[in-house]
């Protein structure tokens, strides 16, 4: 199958204004003033098919909305190129347009003032939507989730569970190729992430539409992503399956315990007992990342036994949070 | 059809206007307390000058300009600056880049809504009330015409003027004083706050080849003259009609250059 979108060595440069302290340093940044050029996405490339939904993660500040914008148009690449449909984004940037949704998680692209179906009607106009597509697409909706009680509700009056559930549903309303989704989840409650995860993951089923989230919330990459890309400070980290991350980094297990006396300086003595794995303590468990291509999780259990009393104890396989963790930290090696 | 996408934001533009009914009511009664103003700052002048005509212009004609001219003011003032500018700084101009409409058609077609408004809740009244009160100043003929194809290119021309200095928030990331600054120098310039018969000649040359009297000054004069010329109309909307052409191309221009510039905030 082709590749809806294509990129291939892109780099992304800023300057930025070196502004100096103080009073005094802001009177000489009237008339000197110092550039430097930050990479803030540094010779990336990957190539997403029709129907994907791609997990695009890294840490705060890592370049994920810079690329984002480069894909939809609004900044023009330092070098490499982008297609995304087989169009040059920011040299047909309108007509790019017609072809992607975006979402940000913190900006809602609505009509503040107008009930949402005011909006979608506009919406409608704008991307001049037949009537027949628009109808089939709200009952599709309707079918997904309750918008009736949304539907009439002005934009500035909606949770913001409301809204970025009514945010998401415009995005896709004019049945884009792609659908762009910064930080879908932010700030929401548990139950609306799952709703608005059920949301997207049907319809991207239905509609065959290739998904691009970011996103800090490892549930939404559980939930959604097959697929997921990692970049940190603008150099792409991963690339790959789920499934192969997790077995990139499947041999570590966690060991907790629960020991009487104080469980950072026991934590402390553990670490000094087992030098070879990182041992660390919260309130109630000192936690012990095994890697068992090293030594086996029972062997370091029964080792432990010899010398403390252990109360209780768990098993924990890694979690997608904590290989994410692990990467931003110490990259892949 | 190409327009209905544009006729759907100034829909929008009017249901939204509607919400905030307080607005209005803040708006009509500003709008009396400046011409209040006016009245009294011009009854003074002439009471100063000693003669009944000054520059040309009776009390009554002064008024009735600088009374249209508010008004005009009102209608035509889309703070585009602003929504520039705000845009800019909190990141939504992203959202509406990636709308299938060039930025500067759809920033317009969504203030057109509030244009139709004002035109009917600030315009029209005022003009009525002019017209009744004075009891005839404003010649009602052939001139109407006149002025309403003036008011049009006017707006063009108004519109290309706020979307060149909101575009210089691209560079500058503040809006405020350059806002301020805008705005007196067109007022100034344009014969919205001073008649430009009172202004002296050399300014009144220099006006003359601005594109700014072209905005208030060009469709009043044609409104409030009962029988101008041919030629004079001729010119009068030449000149603005080259203004508008003209403004139209830079602010594209400058907009398509200035674009490259954008580092929208976070990211």
């Amino acid at each position: 199958m082709a590749a809806i979108i294509e990129i291939k060595n892109v780099t992304k440069e800023f300057k930025v204004l070196n502004r100096r302290e103080g009073l005094k340093g802001s009177i000489k940044d009237l008339f000197s003033r110092n550039y430097k050029t930050v990479r803030a996405v540094d010779n990336i490339s990957m190539s997403i098919e029709q129907g994907e939904i791609v997990g695009y993660l890294g840490p705060n500040g890592a370049g994920k909305s810079t690329t984002i914008k480069m894909m939809t148009g609004v900044l023009e690449p330092t070098s490499g190129e982008i297609l995304v449909g087989g169009n040059v984004p920011y040299k047909n940037r309108t007509r790019n347009a017609q072809e992607i949704g975006v979402v940000f998680g913190q900006r809602s692209q609505l009509w503040w003032a107008l009930p949402l179906v005011e909006s979608f009607r506009l919406l409608k106009d704008i991307y001049r939507i037949s009537d027949e597509n628009y109808e089939s697409m709200l009952k599709l909706y309707q079918s997904l989730v309750d918008i009736e009680p949304l539907l009439h509700k002005p934009v500035r009056q909606m949770s913001l569970g409301q809204r970025t559930l009514s945010d998401i549903l415009a995005a896709f309303l004019h049945d884009p190729k792609i659908v762009f989704l910064d930080e879908p989840t932010i700030g929401l409650d548990v139950s609306m992430k799952a709703k608005i995860r059920t949301l997207i993951h049907a319809l991207n089923k239905e509609k065959k539409t290739t998904v691009i989230l970011t996103t800090h919330d490892m549930g939404d990459v559980d939930a959604l992503c097959r697929r997921i890309v990692i970049i940190d400070k603008g150099k792409m980290l991963y690339d790959n399956d789920i499934e192969h991350l997790k077995g990139f980094f499947g041999s570590y297990r966690t060991l907790k315990i629960r020991i009487d006396g104080d469980l950072e300086k026991q934590a402390e003595v553990i670490q000094k007992e087992l030098p070879e794995f990182s041992v660390s303590s919260d309130e109630e468990w000192i936690s012990v990342l095994v890697d068992e291509e090293k030594a086996k999780v029972l062997d370091v259990l029964s080792q432990l036994q010899k010398t403390h009393r252990i109360r209780d104890m768990q098993l924990e396989e890694i979690s997608t949070e904590e290989v994410i963790k692990k990467i931003y930290e110490e990259g892949v090696q | 059809m190409k327009l209905k996408k544009y006729l759907a934001l100034t829909r929008a533009g009017i249901i939204e206007a509607l919400q905030f009914r307080l607005s209005f009511v803040v708006m009509v009664i500003g709008n009396m307390l400046y011409l209040i103003v006016v009245y009294f700052l011009w009854k003074a002048i002439y009471a100063s000058a000693g003669t009944d005509v000054v520059n040309g212009m009776t009390f009554s004609d002064t008024l009735i300009y600088l009374v249209l001219a508010t008004a005009l003011y009102n209608f035509m003032e889309m703070y585009t600056v602003w929504e520039i500018g705000r845009n800019i700084q909190t990141g939504k101009i992203v959202l509406d880049l990636l709308k299938p409409i060039e930025y500067r058609k759809f920033l317009f077609w969504s203030y057109s809504g509030t244009f139709v408004m004002q035109f009917l809740f600030t315009f029209l009244p005022t003009f009525i009330v002019v017209a009744v009160v004075t009891h005839g100043a404003i010649p009602l003929g052939i001139n109407l015409l006149y002025f309403a194809i003036s008011v049009v290119i006017a707006v063009s021309i108004n519109y290309s003027i706020d979307f060149i200095v909101g575009t210089i928030c691209l560079y500058t990331q503040s809006i405020w004083g350059i806002n301020i600054m805008k705005q007196v120098i067109v007022l100034l310039l344009s014969g919205a706050t001073i008649p430009i018969a009172f202004f002296p000649e050399p300014l009144k040359t220099i006006v003359y080849y601005l594109p700014f009297q072209s905005i208030y000054n060009a469709p009043l004069s044609l409104l409030l003259d009962p029988s101008p010329s041919a030629n004079t109309v001729l010119s009068t909307l030449g000149m603005q009609l080259f203004w508008c052409v003209s403004m139209l191309i830079v602010s594209k221009a400058f907009w398509k250059v200035s674009l490259r510039q954008i580092t929208v905030n976070g990211g």
